[in-house]
């Protein structure tokens, strides 16, 4: 048994546990990319073209980031809650698999929406996109860290504390972090503290994979993700291995 | 210790910490052989999952040790993982999946060859009467099937041990005794199975060494014939107290209690029924009164059986609390009214 086919079949099982729900969740994705762009083109009225990339390049982000931020900890802690997280830990599987498994489903799960939010974004605001070569893995850095970040608060969090977090962090992602907006919008401690997390340097992946001649992403962009990447990684994983 | 025991537990201490701290594992020395279906019986709370949760890594050991065919359990939960199949005692969620298709993954998950798999799950459905059930949907299947499918997912590729947490649950009787028969198929073939229960009456019949556990500890373990040895020659008696009796009450209890025949040592009491135990050379005086009593319209209906385990079990962990009072059978009939 290679550990590619445990991973194979760990995928297949929680895909298929999440078979009935499978479709809305979907749906919900595709929805609330679509919602992304439209809301916020209503807010702004008729955007600059600076704005209008923005948006297009935005959207995709904030899929990315809420399933692995919102939804992957309200699937973690159900599954703590009704207790088959706790016995998938009985089986000898190698704890990083648990992990792995769930963002392969979660990231497929996200796919339909971040590309509709795309093509949306274009039709809507009639922008020009340059898709970088290295966009793919790039989305999938993205994906992984939300993920991580997510799954490591799902494990370390009471479930009920994890879930009010996510609430909290929709609201915080979608208006308060620069996103859909240049960053010189927001008050410089706002500014200051992003320079920190992750989700700015996300976006600025993302921007600058879509749009690769008008975006760039700074180095320190770049390493600030990784190391959040790899903080991430690690924590989850530390709280698959935890023995109480 | 026997040479072939799969699993050996020593001196096994847990205390989970907080506001409210456990002691649920207070030295615990454990023995399962290859091919013994060993059960272990023990109220709520009493340290079973806790005990369980260790030998797969999931809870860390304050103290002690946990050898599982050979290995360190505690040093490498993982290997641990991989010679032991659990059975939980919550049902596992299986939601989107059918039975067939859910103990199929499991035992792919765990190891197995497809083709192997495949006649191995045939056989269980088949074994176990799930085949009316093994295409349909999780979520249309009734709780003692879904309990019969988590034990097919466990057993479809059983590790050296297997554990079983209150695998009869919500399961009918008549798959309850074919589920009884794969339990016992398993330890024939040469598997170590541990049976967490608190149905003693059930565990009786299919182990074939028993160990109580209580407060963290095991107080008793032995063979069923060997836990009952002090209670031969004795019976227990049981009495349905008439709906329209007069309960008299017990000093120290607050419910309604049997006026028992002095030669009777009362076991348990629950509302409307009571049991004790009787020497069997006065149980011809007990039948008498419990005749009288019937006859007289304050006793429903009375009957005599040989003194089981859940005597015994209740002896050791029901009557224990208060510690002075030793659990000795009732072997006199000269028992103070």
């Amino acid at each position: 048994m290679t550990t590619l086919s445990q991973l194979g079949l760990l995928t297949q099982w929680q895909l298929r546990r999440q078979a009935t729900m499978l479709p809305l969740l979907v749906v919900v994705q595709v929805f609330l990319a679509i919602a992304t762009i439209l809301g916020f083109g209503l807010v702004i009225g008729e955007p600059t073209p600076e704005q209008a990339l923005y948006l297009a390049t935005g959207a995709p982000t904030i899929t990315l980031v809420m399933v692995g931020l919102v939804m992957t900890p309200q699937m973690v802690s159900q599954a703590r809650t009704e207790g088959s997280l706790d016995w998938m830990r009985t089986l000898p599987v190698p704890r990083g698999l648990f992990l792995l498994s769930d963002l392969v489903v979660w990231t497929l799960i996200a796919l339909p929406g971040m590309v509709l939010g795309i093509v949306v974004g274009m039709l809507r605001f009639d922008v020009h996109l340059s898709l970088a070569a290295w966009f793919v893995p790039a989305a999938l850095l993205v994906s992984l860290t939300a993920a991580a970040v997510g799954y490591g608060m799902a494990s370390l969090l009471k479930p009920t504390l994890a879930m009010l977090m996510t609430q909290v962090l929709v609201f915080v992602i979608l208006l308060f972090t620069p996103v859909s907006f240049p960053a010189d919008r927001m008050p410089s401690w706002l500014q200051t503290a992003h320079a920190w997390l992750p989700f700015e340097p996300m976006a600025q992946l993302v921007r600058s994979g879509l749009a690769s001649d008008t975006f760039s992403v700074p180095g320190r962009s770049l390493v600030v993700l990784l190391v959040w990447s790899a903080a991430a990684v690690a924590g989850a994983t530390w709280a698959l291995r935890r023995r109480a | 210790m026997g040479t072939d025991d799969v699993l050996t537990v020593r001196g096994l201490r847990k205390r989970y910490r907080g506001r409210t701290g456990v002691q649920a594992n207070d030295g615990i020395d454990l023995d399962v052989a290859a091919g013994q279906v060993v059960g272990l019986l023990g109220h709520n709370g009493a340290g079973k999952s806790t005990l369980v949760n260790q030998v797969v890594g999931l809870v860390l050991p304050d103290a002690g040790t946990i050898h599982l065919d050979g290995i360190d359990a505690v040093a490498q939960p993982h290997l641990a993982r991989a010679r032991a199949s659990i059975q939980a005692q919550a049902n596992v969620p299986i939601t989107g999946l059918t039975p067939r298709r859910a103990v199929e993954l499991v035992g792919r998950i765990r190891g197995a060859r497809r083709p192997e798999v495949r006649r191995r799950t045939e056989h269980l459905l088949d074994a176990l009467d799930l085949g009316p059930w093994a295409d349909t949907p999780a979520e249309k299947v009734s709780g003692g099937i879904a309990r019969l499918t988590a034990f097919a997912m466990t057993v479809v590729a059983p590790g050296r041990l297997v554990v079983l947490d209150e695998p009869t649950n919500d399961v009918d009787p008549v798959r309850r005794r074919l589920l009884w028969q794969q339990i016992r198929a398993l330890a024939d073939d040469g598997h170590a199975v541990l049976l967490v229960t608190h149905n003693v009456r059930e565990a009786e019949r299919v182990v074939d060494r028993l160990a109580i556990l209580d407060h963290g500890v095991v107080l008793a373990e032995d063979t069923p014939a060997g836990l009952t040895a002090p209670l031969r020659g004795a019976l227990t008696v049981e009495v349905d107290l008439a709906h329209d009796a007069t309960p008299t009450t017990e000093p120290g209890t607050t419910g309604p209690a049997v006026a028992w025949h002095p030669a009777v040592r009362p076991v348990a009491a629950t509302r409307g029924r009571a049991s004790g135990t009787v020497a069997a050379d006065a149980a011809p005086e007990v039948v008498r009164w419990a005749q009288a009593e019937v006859e007289a319209g304050r006793l429903e209906r009375y009957a005599l059986t040989p003194a089981s385990l859940e005597d015994v079990y209740v002896a050791l962990v029901g009557d224990a609390r208060p510690a002075t009072d030793a659990p000795t059978p009732a072997t006199t009939p000269e028992v103070a009214a």
